[in-house]
């Protein structure tokens, strides 16, 4: 008896096919090409990312399910997709200088950024629970891989290793909770499970599916690191190599937020009263953590790590308060996120070009000995904290004006009081710069590749935050079709 | 709505518990009697030649994952050799670019000298 086959439209996968069909080719280059050749490799792989880049705008408005319903491309996914091009584009560029002198411009490293990159790609897509986990695995054994890249360095394996076991973990409660969900639906497609969802009219569904709705979560969590799931990412920002820091930053936060998107509002959507208060828990202990273990911090990646986490509190503000205006306001977080945090990562890079160390007492005197950098740096410190006209304040405000609109206030309020706090350690940086006595005399030749990423990064965090309509357009336009 | 989650606690506990119970017991109402051979360690039956802390080499797991990998592929095999003649030829392309995913992997492994012991 011939098994009737699903539809088939290759079309809809253009972006990823051409990622995977790069990162193959690289991967073989990689094998066959001398050593000297190694990091032309890396400029294949940007060039794959760009034109991934160039199809996925030609593609902005399609709509389309294909692979029986298992791969999903609508305006959402394209938006999610193209901020993951950029958070994986950028740090590509600015990383070139960092890759060269630390030896770890090799093909395996641009290889594995790809992968990761496809996986993330692939969870935005995603359709259904099978998919959702693919997309995952493949992005996270990529960067636990990434983050051990450094074999010389006993902190880079640490990273590596702890990042491995403790988000294997996380795999298996996702995993726990997706299989509680097909104990419950019949099914892993979204489509099956929200109905699945909806029978019990508004009220609480079975046990099973609750379970699976906690665990699923908490598998989320992790891997966009919300507290309490983030114990990780202090020591794995700190250990990895600056580089693939600042993509593990970027990258991989998108495509959680992007699959969070998909599970609730697809499979969950019916049990908006059940996954509300988890997230407003998450949020609040996100901002909390985020912002008081920040202030002990003395290692600029480390504080960087719980910024991240906060910044992550901000954004799951926006998701708690599950209106259309929240759902669109961290869309916009996010966009200003990358931008903010990639442009800071360039210039630590560019910093750590001249030997100095990951300290926050490393950069005293910046100002004196290099004022452009230091006033860029101050520039997206300040955005970091959320100070206007900057684009980060943008992005409070749209988050906590959601949370208001649904009557939220407390929630807000704890949002701009752990901004408050927020905004000292972010000011430290600032003051080290300004008003220190240089140690160092920063010697460092500023490349080409790094100045581009950091132009770009100020400019988009400036004029974002004098006219945010284009970027507010654009999220209501990608979030639109999802409600 | 917080008590919708009630069971999500008794579950917590119960797996907690569980291990506690099942160390416990088998601590408590194991019977122990050790001698010299019992508490050396197991090596096939002989007498132990060296400490059991020894450095593995890192050959042997390249090829367990090597193996893995392999060992997958076979298990994907054989249930699309069995439905062969029902999924067609699509079926047959959609294996042809998995093993084709898969060679580039072996190429690369090869190349890079994976498979060879010295």
């Amino acid at each position: 008896m011939p098994v009737p086959m699903p539809d088939i439209n290759l079309i809809a996968l253009l972006p990823e096919i051409l990622i995977l069909l790069v990162a193959m080719g690289v991967l073989l280059l990689t094998a066959w090409s001398r050593e000297t050749t190694q990091p032309l490799l890396g400029l294949v792989a940007m060039a794959g990312v760009a034109l991934a880049g160039g199809i996925l705008l030609i593609q902005t408005g399609m709509t389309t399910t294909t692979f029986g319903g298992l791969f999903v491309l609508d305006p959402f996914a394209s938006a999610m997709k193209l901020l993951m091009l950029v958070a994986t584009l950028l740090p590509l560029l600015m990383s070139w200088d960092y890759l060269a002198r630390h030896r770890l411009d090799i093909g395996e490293y641009f290889v594995l950024t790809l992968f990761a990159l496809l996986g993330g790609m692939l969870m935005a897509s995603s359709g259904d629970f099978i998919t959702l986990y693919l997309g995952l695995e493949l992005m996270s054994l990529s960067i636990y891989v990434l983050a051990a890249f450094n074999r010389d360095d006993p902190k880079s394996n640490e990273a590596g290793l702890k990042y491995f076991v403790l988000g294997s973990m996380a795999s298996g409660l996702l995993l726990y909770g997706i299989s509680l969900i097909y104990g419950g639906a019949g099914g892993t497609g979204f489509a099956a499970v929200a109905q699945a969802m909806g029978e019990g009219g508004g009220h609480a569904p079975g046990i099973g599916l609750r379970l699976g709705v906690v665990l699923v979560l908490a598998g989320m969590a992790f891997k966009i690191a919300a507290a309490p799931f983030h114990m990780w990412a202090p020591d794995v920002y700190q250990g990895a190599p600056t580089s693939v820091t600042a993509f593990m930053a970027a990258m991989p936060k998108i495509a959680g937020f992007a699959a969070i998107y998909r599970v609730l509002l697809e499979p969950f959507g019916p049990m908006q009263s059940q996954w509300g208060p988890i997230l407003q828990f998450l949020a609040v202990a996100s901002l909390a953590v985020g912002a008081l273990a920040a202030i002990a911090q003395t290692n600029i990646k480390r504080m960087l790590a719980y910024s991240s986490i906060g910044h992550v509190g901000y954004a799951l503000i926006g998701l708690a308060s599950g209106t259309e205006l929240g759902f669109r306001s961290v869309l916009i977080y996010l966009a200003i996120y990358i931008f903010m945090n990639l442009g800071t990562f360039a210039l630590i890079l560019v910093v750590n070009n001249a030997g100095v160390g990951d300290e926050i007492n490393d950069y005293r005197g910046l100002a004196k000995k290099r004022p452009l950098l230091a006033f860029l740096m101050a520039i997206f410190m300040f955005a970091m904290a959320g100070i206007p006209p900057l684009a980060g304040f943008i992005g409070k405000f749209y988050v906590f004006m959601a949370a208001v609109k649904a009557g939220m206030i407390g929630l807000a309020v704890t949002g701009v009081l752990f901004s408050a706090v927020g905004a000292y350690y972010y000011l430290r940086v600032v003051q080290r710069m300004y008003f220190e006595e240089a140690e160092t005399a920063f010697r460092m030749e500023v490349g080409l590749l790094s100045r581009l990423v950091i132009a770009v990064s100020t400019l988009a965090v400036l004029y974002w935050g004098l006219l945010p309509g284009g970027l507010i357009d654009w999220a209501e336009a990608s979030i639109r079709p999802l409600l | 709505m917080l008590e919708n989650y009630f069971p999500v606690l008794v579950l917590l506990a119960i797996a907690f518990g569980l291990g506690i119970v099942i160390l416990a017991a088998s601590y408590l109402a194991g019977i122990k009697r050790p001698n010299a051979v019992k508490r050396s360690q197991y090596e096939c039956g002989f007498d132990p030649l060296t400490r059991i802390r020894l450095q593995f080499d890192v050959r042997y797991y390249l090829l367990a994952i090597l193996f893995v990998v392999f060992d997958i592929e076979a298990a994907f095999l054989f249930p699309w050799a069995v439905a062969f003649r029902d999924i067609g030829f699509l079926g047959f392309v959609e294996m042809m670019l998995f093993l084709f995913i898969l060679l580039v992997g072996y190429a690369y492994a090869w190349k890079k000298g994976a498979l060879e012991w010295e």
